[in-house]
């Protein structure tokens, strides 16, 4: 019986995994597709960690170290293709820039995570892919990492962002109900470093209600107003339009009742998260049950955070929907503990 | 490694909806499906079939004839030209209907305006006036706007929930009728659409001297989007192509205004509970921004509490001295004027507000005579020669 732990996706969830697999005596391989470990916030830019506005390439370099310093094999530049036999004996074939190979496991830990909503699917017209100025929450992380908040449209700073939340969560046209957890918290993060690196810029969050779980209420949401003077407006966006140079926002202020029309010099849609390519493909080559949206299905739920509809295989980090990164930390080390008890654990003796 | 700007604006260039779009699937093959299972009927669209392209590539048959007519419960009460123009126009094609008097209303007003009722209510009077068609064996078609956008709705919720079907079958049970789903729900203005170029090839009026401007009804296009008409040739097909269609098929000028997406003001719940914001939204947010930005002759639309909102509201803002004052109508009154109809004994443009009296004139057609021949039928009646007019006396 092989002893190894393969982990697929060297994201947040993904290196928390590896690294607790490792410290716990467990042989592990930890299998990238990119080049880089770090996962989406490292290939995304993200400038800020919410809510510590720790650096997120420093924030994930530690834990990169971490993996290293434990002695897990990294395999960056390969993905899998195929997987047989049954726990806990896996044979999984990875194929790389040097041809394919075929790893021995006795349980696999499965961390592919999200993408971001693309918004050209979106269906209240916010001209994604018309307007220059019309940005993703990813976008605006890059640009407050590069420390260049720009229009892209005329590269001067802006005077007036609107954030636009729930872009492709909670919408049942889309088919995604869900409510992705982390956008509110994320878009009041930006808010705030817009603030502090466009000082005279004013910035206006659209919101249908603020989800700022647990403490993100006073780490961030009450900060953002009293402290960095963002201004939340509840109502719902339907439209941009271009009017002149700027942005003409459309939507209905629900408070008051009334239509509303704000000109913008960008506008930032909170996009959502939805299972990534690597995830739905994992569901499909190693055979676990996805959910509707075809995040990976949790067999016992609520209790057991990541077991799988397949003996020997678990999932964590945002394979399994939305997550914050506490989430995924979280449930990559108890996906590691899971699986080292499963080949670990010693036969109860029969008298 | 932060990326340039450029990165960014490069990553938008291009939309990549991906292989699987399941707004692209087509319905009907989950109807036919449900029709092997049992599940109902499918009331097949009768022939002669024109079809016609939907927002999301799947095609739509519209029946050219032998059509039911489902009426709207507001253009009979308020605007009646605007159902007897459809009738007008559909007899003068040559094109047999049925106007059945055991149709109810959908009910469907009230539920929008989060007033009334439930799922299983709401589907079981749609099928019930389906199955009433069925039993003619003429085809629907629906007049009204929301009734048309709520059946689809109601076709959805029917084609995914098992128990909504099981709760609506023991009702129709109780009611005696069968469960029948129509292959298509077709609205009228898309038959307006379909035959748009034989309307155009009867056409006796000049139109190319008319700016119109177009309200689409929000319940055609916003609900269930993708079972509604789009056409390349027509805004580049980034926008329904009803009525804009059959407007510029009769030679007349459509002009763009910047509101074209709004509501009308309706809005269901307030005009009904807010009726002063429906009439500020008709007027300030629509009819002023179509004429400071197209100043139309008139402006076009196809359903009813469209008609009535953009038409009747602007009295009160005329007393205020806004900038109001265009004739309103739908796209089958426009139609059946360009046909040769009368405007008073078909149109009935007498239950209209704003004036259209210069409209008519600019499409060269003398209402002053026009309405002392309606006078004289009038008379007859009052004499009790007759006790309605029929379609010999309107021509």
């Amino acid at each position: 019986m092989p002893e190894t732990i393969a982990v697929i996706g060297g994201g947040p969830a993904g290196l928390e995994a590896a690294r607790s697999v490792a410290d716990l005596g467990g042989p592990v391989v930890l299998i990238e597709k990119e080049s880089f470990l770090g996962g989406t916030p490292i290939r995304e830019n993200y400038a800020a960690l919410t809510p510590n506005m720790e650096s997120a390439e420093v924030a994930m370099g530690r834990l990169v170290d971490g993996v290293n310093a434990a002695g897990v094999e990294v395999l960056l530049e390969h993905e899998v293709t195929a997987c047989e036999g049954e726990a806990p004996d896996f044979r999984l074939t990875v194929k790389g820039a040097s041809g394919e190979r075929v790893i021995e496991c006795g349980g696999i830990i499965v961390a592919t995570g999200f993408e971001h909503f693309d918004p050209g699917r979106e269906t209240q017209m916010y001209g994604y892919y018309e307007h220059p100025d019309v940005l993703a929450l990813q976008d605006l992380e890059a640009m407050l990492k590069d420390h260049n908040v720009v229009r892209p449209s005329t590269g001067l700073p802006p005077e007036r962002i609107c954030f636009v939340q729930c872009v492709g969560s909670r919408d049942r046209q889309i088919g995604n109900e869900y409510c992705s957890k982390v956008c509110c918290g994320v878009a009041s993060k930006e808010a705030i470093e817009v603030r502090q690196q466009v000082p005279g810029c004013q910035v206006f969050i659209f919101y249908i209600d603020m989800r700022m779980y647990g403490y993100w209420e006073n780490q961030i949401y009450w900060p953002a107003q009293e402290e960095h003077h963002v201004q939340y407006v509840k109502g719902i966006i339907t439209e941009v339009l271009k009017k002149g140079d700027k942005l003409l926002v459309r939507g209905e202020d629900t408070t008051m009742g009334r239509p509303m029309e704000v000109t913008m010099d960008m506008v930032i849609l909170s996009v959502g998260m939805e299972p990534s390519a690597g995830t739905r493909a994992m569901s499909r080559i190693l055979g676990i049950e996805p959910n509707k949206y075809g995040f990976i299905e949790v067999s016992n739920p609520p209790l057991d955070t990541v077991s799988t509809s397949r003996r020997g295989i678990w999932a964590c980090g945002a394979s399994l929907g939305p997550a914050d990164l506490e989430d995924c930390a979280s449930s990559g080390g108890a996906a590691a503990m899971k699986a080292l008890a499963f080949l670990r654990r010693k036969p109860v003796p029969v008298n | 490694m932060p990326i340039p700007v450029d990165a960014l604006l490069k990553k938008k260039e291009h939309f990549d909806r991906g292989e699987h779009d399941p707004r692209s699937e087509d319905f009907h093959h989950e109807l036919f499906k449900l029709e092997e299972q049992g599940e109902w009927i499918v009331h097949r669209a009768p022939d002669p079939i024109v079809p016609v392209e939907t927002k999301y590539g799947v095609i739509k048959k519209i029946p050219k004839a032998h059509l039911w007519h489902h009426k709207s419960c507001g253009q009979c009460g308020h605007i009646p030209g605007y159902s007897t123009s459809i009738f007008w126009v559909m007899r003068k094609l040559g094109y047999d209907y049925n106007d059945p008097r055991d149709q109810t209303s959908c009910t469907a007003w009230n539920y929008y305006a989060s007033a009334t009722s439930n799922a299983a209510a709401q589907a079981a009077v749609a099928m019930r006036n389906f199955a009433a068609a069925y039993e003619t064996g003429y085809f629907p078609l629906i007049h009204c706007g929301t009734s048309y956008g709520h059946y689809k709705e109601v076709r959805e919720e029917l084609m995914h929930h098992p128990e909504l079907r099981a709760q609506v079958r023991e009702i129709m049970g109780k009611l005696g009728k069968q469960m029948v789903m129509p292959e298509e729900i077709v609205h009228y203005s898309e038959w307006f659409y379909a035959m748009r170029h034989e309307i155009a090839a009867q056409q006796v009026r000049d139109f190319s001297g008319i700016a119109a401007t177009v309200h689409p009804a929000c319940h055609y296009y916003k609900l269930v989007e993708g079972d509604a008409i789009y056409d390349p040739d027509v805004y580049g097909g980034q926008r329904t192509a009803i009525v804009t269609g059959v407007a510029e098929a009769l030679g007349a000028e459509v002009r763009n205004y910047s509101t074209w997406f709004d509501c009308c003001g309706f809005g269901f719940r307030h005009i009904l509970v807010q009726r002063d914001f429906t009439r500020s939204f008709a007027t300030l947010r629509k009819i002023e921004r179509m004429k400071e930005e197209a100043d139309p002759d008139v402006v076009l639309t196809h359903d009813t509490g469209c008609v009535t909102t953009l038409d009747k509201s602007q009295f009160a803002a005329m007393a205020h001295g806004r900038n109001v004052g265009v004739p309103v109508m739908s796209e089958a009154q426009f139609a059946a004027l360009a046909m040769g109809a009368h405007p008073y004994k078909v149109c009935q443009l007498h239950w209209h507000s704003a004036d259209y009296r210069p409209l008519l004139e600019k499409m060269g057609i003398d209402w002053e005579a026009a309405w002392a021949e309606f006078q004289q039928d009038l008379k007859r009646l009052e004499s009790g020669e007759k006790q309605y007019l029929t379609w010999e006396d309107v021509g």
